[in-house]
């Protein structure tokens, strides 16, 4: 094949369907994304929702400790990506093969089911978190029930396009959110909240132990990463720069949890999901900076569009993968109606959705599962290698 | 049907969505939204059982230019209602996310503020200003002396702010003062100067009040009466001249437990505020004379609380950078410019040490603790804090360094 036709089938993989979809997995013609793109992935899943409300939510049980929970949900999360880019290393298949080669074909579209199932309840939470913030902090008069829909079209376009699309449309994007990112630190630091005021640290342990918990839920962010195993091009060091880049949005993310923690830790009871970075300039300056606060707060929360667009990206591949059938916008659609069913009746009201991801059943479940998602591909990897390097010594020995 | 043609059908769909949103009516008729509201500019807050609300507002209109300032005072059993009391009172929503400042009265549990905070539009980077007896009669003075002026919001707490020596204080920065192991805070008491010379304006009856008297309102009885103006012209009428921020209102235990004067003020705000200028004027003894009232501009100032929970000490640490300015210190300073920097630093050192040891004094009588020592026992030494911690207990000393730039 020359240099031409493989630019073409690459282009239509791109502009169509998704590699696996026009059933050539395992060539080069399948990576639909670059190493850069990944790096850049990384670190916007890193801080996406975890920068969002979930310091706010922790700083009203953890109190001013909410940031070292922040701290063990990042590490937690490290941890997760840490095996997935190994995965995605030393991988030449794609997730849905490398589980279809270990477990079979029936054994891996059961455990993708699941995987789909686990990827749709962190979709409904960022979408829950990003309903709760423009309901409470822009559109304030603006109808939750109608203003999802907006968001549902823009899924569904995401879900009808390729993982090419999407991490081109995260590459435009990161150097703009990193730029937010940047301007919001530099206020925070010249804000100059007392960072004294986070201590003392764990004075409730009982507290702290059971608000860490019961947030659990706000892990594995990095799952959605599976679908990159055997579809992007990496270079010798693209493993160490995604490490590098998701410990850089973990910091980041405990940082602005320290800043809340001290602002808010003496008044945690004041905090509500209108609380958000904008408010720590409120504590001592005055509004001085015009709101260029407001502004970078509200261009980088596209961030967690970006996340929740991944998550519903990832939902419909496995989606599509467990029927057999590559009718992406039928799909795509079916996962918005289920999608509108839940937030509008179920996690349209604020108490039930802390209910329902605080519970036990939820704290418990979704580490496990992430850990699940995130270690299962590593271990196919290892057993196809194996497999792999035995066939090669048998294959040498039969020749000798 | 093709792929490209969904495609476009799709787009074509997207852009519509698109424009019906953007032109929706709500979008399409904000304007006269704006009109539906009144901008509240200061609030203002008294009683304890029964909570008076008194705003000082403007109506935007058609025209788009504002009405004049005014008030008017609503009284409720809780914030939220006496809130929800001064929609009706306005007939209108009154905005308060525009609210620039807070003027406590006397009485005022300073817990409710959270619900201010909370329940209300009103920001918590909202400027929190104390009146020595009551929160209306004071806005009715400011409302009258902006008239006059021109001066718009609170322009002169703004200012305080940075650019005088005040402790102000935010509605988010009291509570959490509140709020930390101290347990105590400070608001800047705001009072009108006044010319009682006899020549002043008659300004009673004509100004008048916008709210007027209505029985019932949302909340059931309430009382709702203009106050903008509305004393009668006397023989002789104090005129508002300005006004006047350098004493301290302080809290304790979510009641008000003393106002600081002018001295111990300063001391608070050395220790406490986030202060960036100001002025020290100190007695400088040099060459075996003492030079009276030789005045220096704070340029820069860092301040910190050490404890030592071991022997109940607490060391408030002051480093200021200053600027002596006036004829009095070039004169000192003409011949010997070491020795006379030397006395101008003991000089300013002993007057800002002098006005922090007036502050702790003035506040552990009434168990109150603006230079939050008790909080950083808490921070550094929780455990001593949380068995053995009496404020009154505790010795603090005061070290100052100046720096003469």
């Amino acid at each position: 094949m020359n240099q031409s036709d493989t630019a073409a089938k690459e282009e239509s993989v791109g502009k169509n369907e998704s590699a696996m979809d026009v059933g050539d997995t395992n060539t080069n013609m399948t990576k639909q994304s670059t190493g850069r793109q990944l790096v850049a992935i990384v670190f916007l899943l890193a801080l996406a929702t975890k920068m969002f409300l979930l310091p706010i939510f922790l700083i009203q049980t953890p109190g001013r400790d909410a940031y070292i929970a922040m701290s063990v949900f990042g590490a937690f999360d490290l941890l997760l990506l840490v095996m997935i880019l190994i995965a995605i290393k030393i991988s030449r298949s794609d997730f849905f093969e490398l589980l279809s080669s270990v477990i079979g074909k029936v054994g891996s579209k059961i455990a993708v089911s699941l995987v789909a199932l686990f990827l749709l309840f962190k979709l409904n939470i960022c979408v829950a978190e990003i309903l709760t913030f423009y309901g409470t902090n822009v559109f304030t008069d603006f109808d939750t029930s109608l203003m999802i829909v907006v968001l549902l079209a823009f899924f569904t376009a995401v879900g009808t396009h390729t993982l090419r699309s999407l991490c081109r449309l995260n590459e435009i994007l990161a150097p703009i959110l990193v730029v937010c990112l940047a301007v919001l630190t530099v206020i925070v630091i010249m804000t100059a909240v007392d960072l004294a005021n986070i201590f003392p640290a764990v004075r409730n342990g009982e507290k702290f132990v059971s608000g860490t918990f019961h947030h659990a839920a706000w892990t594995g962010d990095f799952t959605p990463l599976v679908l990159f195993i055997g579809r992007t091009k990496t270079k010798k060091h693209t493993g160490i720069y995604a490490a590098a880049s998701g410990l850089i949005g973990t910091a980041t993310a405990v940082f602005f949890a320290i800043v809340l923690s001290a602002a808010f830790g003496n008044v945690t009871m004041l905090v509500d999901s209108t609380t958000n970075l904008s408010s720590i300039l409120q504590y001592t300056s005055g509004n001085v900076y015009g709101r260029l606060d407001m502004f970078s707060s509200i261009l980088w929360s596209i961030s967690v569009f970006m996340e929740a667009s991944l998550f519903f990206y990832a939902v419909c591949r496995c989606i599509t993968y467990v029927i057999g059938v590559n009718k992406h916008f039928a799909v795509s659609l079916g996962v918005c109606v289920a999608v509108y069913v839940v937030q509008v009746f179920a996690f349209l009201d604020l108490m039930r959705f802390s209910i329902i991801v605080s519970s036990y059943a939820c704290s418990v479940i979704v580490p496990t599962a992430a850990f699940a998602i995130s270690a299962a591909p590593l271990v196919c990897a290892l057993i196809n290698n194996g497999k792999q390097r035995r066939k090669s010594t048998e294959a040498k020995g039969d020749a000798h | 049907m093709k792929d490209r043609k969904k495609l476009l059908i799709y787009k074509i769909l997207l852009f519509a969505f698109a424009f019906f949103i953007a032109f929706m009516p709500s979008t399409a008729m904000r304007s006269q939204e704006v009109n539906s509201r009144v901008i509240v500019e200061i609030l203002g807050i008294d009683g304890k059982d029964k909570i008076s609300l008194t705003a000082q507002y403007v109506m935007p209109t058609d025209s788009q230019e504002s009405t004049g300032k005014d008030t008017v005072t609503v009284t409720g059993d809780t914030l939220t209602e006496a809130v929800e009391t001064l929609n009706t009172a306005l007939g209108r929503r009154a905005e308060l996310g525009h609210c620039s400042m807070v003027i406590i009265g006397k009485d005022v549990d300073p817990s409710i503020l959270g619900t201010l905070m909370t329940a209300t539009d009103v920001t918590a980077d909202v400027w929190l200003s104390a009146a020595e007896d009551n929160a209306e009669k004071l806005i009715g003075d400011i409302t009258d002396f902006m008239s006059k002026t021109g001066a718009t919001d609170a322009d002169f707490i703004a200012y305080s702010a940075r650019k005088a020596h005040i402790a102000t204080n935010t509605l988010l920065g009291f509570l959490s003062d509140l709020g930390s192991a101290s347990k105590s805070a400070y608001i800047p008491v705001v009072q009108m100067l006044e010319d009682c010379s006899g020549d002043g304006e008659q300004q009673g009856g004509e100004s008048g009040g916008s709210g007027g008297e209505s029985s019932g309102g949302t909340g059931g009885g309430q009382e709702q009466s203009g106050s903008s103006g509305g004393e009668g012209g006397g023989a002789e009428q104090k005129k508002n001249t300005g006004m006047c921020v350098d004493r301290l209102a302080v809290y304790a235990d979510n009641a008000r437990v003393g106002i600081l004067e002018r001295e111990s003020a300063r001391g608070v705000a050395w220790a406490s505020a986030p202060i960036e200028k100001g002025i020290v004027v100190a007695d400088i003894d040099y060459g075996g004379k003492t030079v009276k009232n030789v005045s220096g501009r704070l340029l820069k100032k860092y301040s910190s609380v050490k404890i030592d929970a071991k022997h109940e000490r607490a060391t408030v640490k002051i480093k200021a950078y200053i600027e002596p300015n006036g004829d009095k210190f070039n004169e000192i300073g003409s011949s010997n410019s070491e020795k006379a920097n030397a006395a101008l630093r003991a000089g300013f050192a002993k007057q800002i040490k002098h006005e922090v040891e007036c502050a702790y004094a003035d506040t552990v009588a009434v168990n109150c603790d603006p230079l939050f020592v008790g909080r950083e026992f808490y921070r550094y030494a929780p455990d001593y804090y949380e068995n053995g911690y009496v404020y009154a207990n505790i010795k603090v000393d005061v070290e100052v360094n100046v720096a003469i730039k």
